[in-house]
């Protein structure tokens, strides 16, 4: 053991409903530590926030269809979170990305209506809450969007082909950007973009493969340093609107969402440890008293009387299903909930079918407390009865859990500071 | 509709088929091979790609284990390029009757299969990952080939000397005149076009499916007893030489390290239809509980995919018609003017990949007699297009190649290292717009993400080709990915369940194909 360190609270997960949670306890007064085996799931995503994007047809008034989610599914987290606190959250996040690292960068929209954004292969994606560059992408006008290779991992004319069978005028170009491997990745892209020098060679060879289109989509790849100034200077150089469209991972503008959180966190006084995977508990009757991580110098212990576990689902390896077909929460070793019974099918025929096994996680109260385990708070993909990527609600789970594990610690601290002794 | 006129016409597109036809263009014959779907998707592309040492019959079935040991060296001479000449064990585990290993080493001298015993501390130096608690190891020389290069490269050969290789063409029917099969008619599954071959003989083979076939051809009673086997591609090679248990042939026996996996196989289990892919959570189960017998930590490694094939097993009247592993490997020709006073029309069925060649010269032999024409074989000597060189593939090569053109070279498979040029090359020669076709010419797709990454830029690649509309490329996307999921469903545990959630999340999440217009 290398050492021991003590927190009000020890959130395990450094995605965006662990940083949530997080944020909120230290901003609400609470010594917290997220500890994190690595980034992850905003690393990998769009970098929007998801609140209800399809249920299962397309939702166009997220808020609409939250209460009919709520009404119809009594398991589902939303159930438990309410509608109000994922607009509560969804404000707070609105807020905290405007005051964030990235001067000027906003997030805009809400329950309101779904943004419809392309994806990288054209299909128009529903989201609630989307950074402003993305903002553009909703809309019917002349589209022209612009492959960039070699970034592999966007296909221009398919997006174009794809908006235009839409019903969306589109149509692609390619301009290959200089100076980068023949494999490129969209950060690759995004450190070019950033060079004010690059850009402006991009725009100005650009400018002479525009015709009169109304908009011009680009590779989520404006940039990680100066996200708003290099989106604006796009605009700005081409004289119309651009947008970003989102690449296959390692996501851009995830990465910025996870800079606006982290930048939160640690503004609001919490302790950010990185490569440390959560390995063992240790459990007083029903109490998880402290956790210890497995780091480069070897193990920690955390001690805390708060849990938030974030730790994910099955994607992080999180909770696992192994060879003997026995799942588990590999991190705390919690009960799960919505595990199909042996002989059940854990995941069904077509592939795009609803997996009944996608739907577990670890079991808890309406409290999001642990079943079992009255200090350990659950939040985020951790949770069943959500199919995150199918339903398009990921994000607003996330921040909505986060909001709500950071209510429960702090109102329990306070009623217990304000009880009689 | 088009007619073709050939001496040939064979039906199955497989490595007897293909054989068949690179065989017989050799000696000189127009041919004409017609498969029903993609070369090599039937029982060839469907098996663990072992090349026998004939160890494995040394005991069993001696006349099959003759065959292999004399195929082995030949495929090794003509077919080096889809070799791999890793070696094989023979392993006595604590499972094992100790008694079989002396009449194995005693098999082998009988049959003329190479082997030599070496001690269980020398294979483990060389095979670490092996269950320390062997007894007795011997040495033979077992290799892997890579069977969608050896039966493309069958087939370029039949094509660079004439023959036309006509894959996705199912037969609709048989022509006859009176006691004579005088050719078929081919339907195109893709366009539904129509082609009718007059051909001088005709070949069934159609492996499992060739009691089907001739029945079209009128004849009810060929019967295939199909035995379906499972086989699991396991992430990374956890062995380097293939190791077979030394042990009467039973299920799960055999670990085949293939380019950058390993395949353990297989199981035996009667079907009547040869188009049955059922895998059954017992027989993963099963699987994995062998491969822990041979390779301690088994379960904890990575199944990337499972898949069924079928063996073409002939009933022999001294069968007993339930166990088909113990019907003879060996294979069967059927003369039908002989058997069935059926004309012009011959069968081969039965056998093994291994010696998918000796099958392709007894049958164009009998197509020779049939024609009364004199023309040699020359197969034995004839290196396949590609192995001219006669150097054999070894793992290191794609990374070698890449490694020579980093920089100006795009990836489009991280796992198999199939590059961008690679990629339109293949999709322009198969004249395809089928991702699973890629797959099995490139191994696009097959390693440990499972498509996950490559996928997507490979339809965005394919898009860009020659005018593809959005819906076709849309649906080969779609088709590629439920075609992967059912190799990946009944596998689906540990890391690889986190990796297809970290694919879902791609599919579903970020460029939500589930919402794309077909």
């Amino acid at each position: 053991m290398r050492g021991e360190l003590h927190f009000d609270v020890v959130v395990i997960g450094v995605g965006t409903a662990g940083l949530t949670a997080g944020t909120r306890l230290a901003e609400g007064g609470a010594r917290v530590c997220v500890v994190a085996k690595g980034v992850g799931s905003t690393h990998l995503a769009p970098g929007t926030i998801d609140v209800l994007g399809y249920g299962p047809d397309r939702v166009e008034q997220p808020a609409r269809a939250l209460q009919e989610l709520i009404a119809a599914q009594p398991e589902h987290p939303y159930s438990l979170l309410g509608a109000e606190r994922v607009e509560e959250a969804l404000e707070w996040f609105r807020a905290t990305a405007a005051g964030g690292p990235f001067e000027g960068y906003t997030y805009l929209g809400g329950l309101d209506r779904n943004h419809l954004l392309p994806t990288a292969v054209g299909v128009l994606r529903p989201s609630a809450l989307i950074p402003e560059t993305m903002a553009a992408g909703d809309g019917e006008s002349r589209v022209c969007v612009v492959g960039t290779p070699p970034l592999r991992d966007f296909h221009a004319s398919l997006c174009a082909a794809n908006l235009f069978q839409a019903g969306v005028p589109a149509r692609s170009v390619q301009l290959k950007v200089e100076g980068q491997r023949a494999d490129a990745n969209a950060l690759g892209l995004a450190r070019t973009f950033d060079d004010a020098q690059r850009r402006a060679a991009f725009c100005a060879d650009l400018s002479l493969h525009l015709r009169g289109e109304d908009r011009v989509g680009l590779p989520a790849v404006l940039g990680l340093d100066d996200p708003h100034g290099v989106w604006r200077d796009l605009e700005h150089r081409l004289g119309r609107p651009v947008f970003e469209i989102p690449t296959l991972p390692p996501s851009v503008p995830g990465m910025r969402l996870f800079e606006i959180l982290r930048s939160a966190f640690r503004r609001a006084g919490g302790r950010l440890v990185l490569g440390s995977e959560v390995v063992a508990a240790e459990r007083s009757d029903a109490r998880v008293t402290a956790v210890r991580a497995r780091a480069a110098g070897g193990e920690m212990r955390y001690v805390a009387p708060w849990i938030v576990l974030a730790s994910g689902g099955f994607a992080s390896g999180a909770i696992e299903l192994d060879s003997r077909w026995v799942t588990s929460d590999r991190v705390l070793g919690l009960p799960l909930h919505g595990v199909p019974e042996a002989g059940q099918p854990r995941f069904v025929e077509p592939y795009l079918g609803d997996h009944p096994m996608a739907r577990a996680g670890v079991a808890v109260d309406g409290e999001l407390r642990a079943e079992g385990c009255e200090n350990v708070l659950v939040v985020g993909a951790s949770l069943p009865g959500a199919e995150p990527w199918r339903e398009g609600s990921g994000e607003g789970i996330a921040l909505a859990s986060g909001f709500r594990a950071a209510e429960v610690v702090l109102s329990s601290e306070r009623a217990a500071a304000e009880a009689p002794a | 509709m088009v007619t073709l006129r050939t001496d040939v016409l064979v039906i199955g597109g497989g490595a007897t088929g293909a054989g068949v036809a690179w065989d017989a263009a050799l000696r000189g014959l127009d041919v004409v091979l017609a498969e029903r779907k993609d070369l090599a998707e039937g029982t060839s592309g469907r098996f663990h790609g072992l090349v026998h040492s004939g160890g494995r019959y040394a005991v069993k079935d001696p006349r099959a284990a003759e065959e292999c040991v004399a195929e082995n060296r030949v495929l090794r001479n003509i077919a080096a390029d889809t070799l791999e000449d890793t070696g094989g064990f023979f392993v006595t585990t604590p499972w094992d009757d100790p008694v079989y290993a002396d009449r194995f080493a005693e098999g082998c001298l009988a049959t003329g299969v190479q082997c030599e015993e070496i001690s269980p501390a020398q294979a483990l130096r060389e095979e670490p990952r092996l269950n320390p608690d062997i007894s007795r190891v011997f040495r033979v020389p077992d290799a892997n080939v890579d069977v969608w290069k050896l039966v493309w490269a069958l087939a370029r050969g039949a094509a660079t000397r004439g023959a036309q290789v006509l894959p996705y063409h199912a037969v609709v029917a048989i022509d006859r005149e009176g006691d004579e099969v005088t050719g078929a008619r081919l339907r195109d599954a893709r366009t539904g076009e129509e082609t009718v071959v007059r051909a001088r003989v005709t070949v069934n083979a159609a492996g499992a499916w060739a009691g089907q076939l001739a029945a079209l051809a009128g004849i009810d009673d060929v019967r295939i007893l199909p035995g379906r086997g499972i086989m699991i591609a396991m992430n990374h090679r956890l062995v380097n030489t293939v190791v077979n248990r030394c042990q009467m042939p039973t299920d799960g026996d055999i670990i085949v390290p293939v380019r950058t996996v390993c395949v353990i196989g297989t199981t035996d289990q009667h079907t009547d239809d040869p188009d049955d892919h059922t895998v059954l959570e017992s027989e993963v189960d099963q699987m994995l509980d062998d491969g822990e017998k041979l390779v301690p930590g088994f379960r904890r490694a990575r199944a990337l995919r499972v898949w069924t094939g079928v063996r073409p097993l002939f009933e022999d009247v001294k069968a007993d018609g339930t166990l088909t592993r113990d019907v003879t490997r060996s294979h069967t020709l059927l003369d039908h003017s002989h058997r069935d006073g059926v004309g012009r029309f011959l069968t081969i069925t039965g056998g093994k990949l291994t010696t998918f060649r000796l099958m392709a010269e007894h049958t164009v032999d009998a197509v020779c007699r049939a024609l009364s024409e004199d023309r040699p074989c020359t197969t034995t000597a004839e290196p396949l297009p590609g192995s001219e060189e006669r150097r054999h593939y070894n793992l290191g090569e794609r990374l070698g190649r890449k490694e020579a053109r980093l920089a100006d070279e795009q990836l489009i498979c991280d796992c198999e290292m199939v590059s961008r040029s690679a990629l339109e090359d293949g999709i322009r020669r198969r004249a395809t717009t089928n991702l699973d076709d890629i797959r099995r010419l490139l191994r696009l797709g097959m390693g440990p993400c499972q498509g996950g990454f490559c996928m997507y830029r490979a339809t965005g690649v394919l898009h860009g080709l020659d005018g593809m509309t959005s819906q076709q490329a849309n649906g080969a996307l779609l088709d590629f990915l439920q075609e992967r999921w059912k190799g990946i469903r009944p596998v689906l545990y540990g890391d690889q369940l986190r990796q297809a959630r970290l694919d879902d999340w791609i599919f579903q999440g970020t460029l939500d194909v589930g919402h794309l217009s077909t």
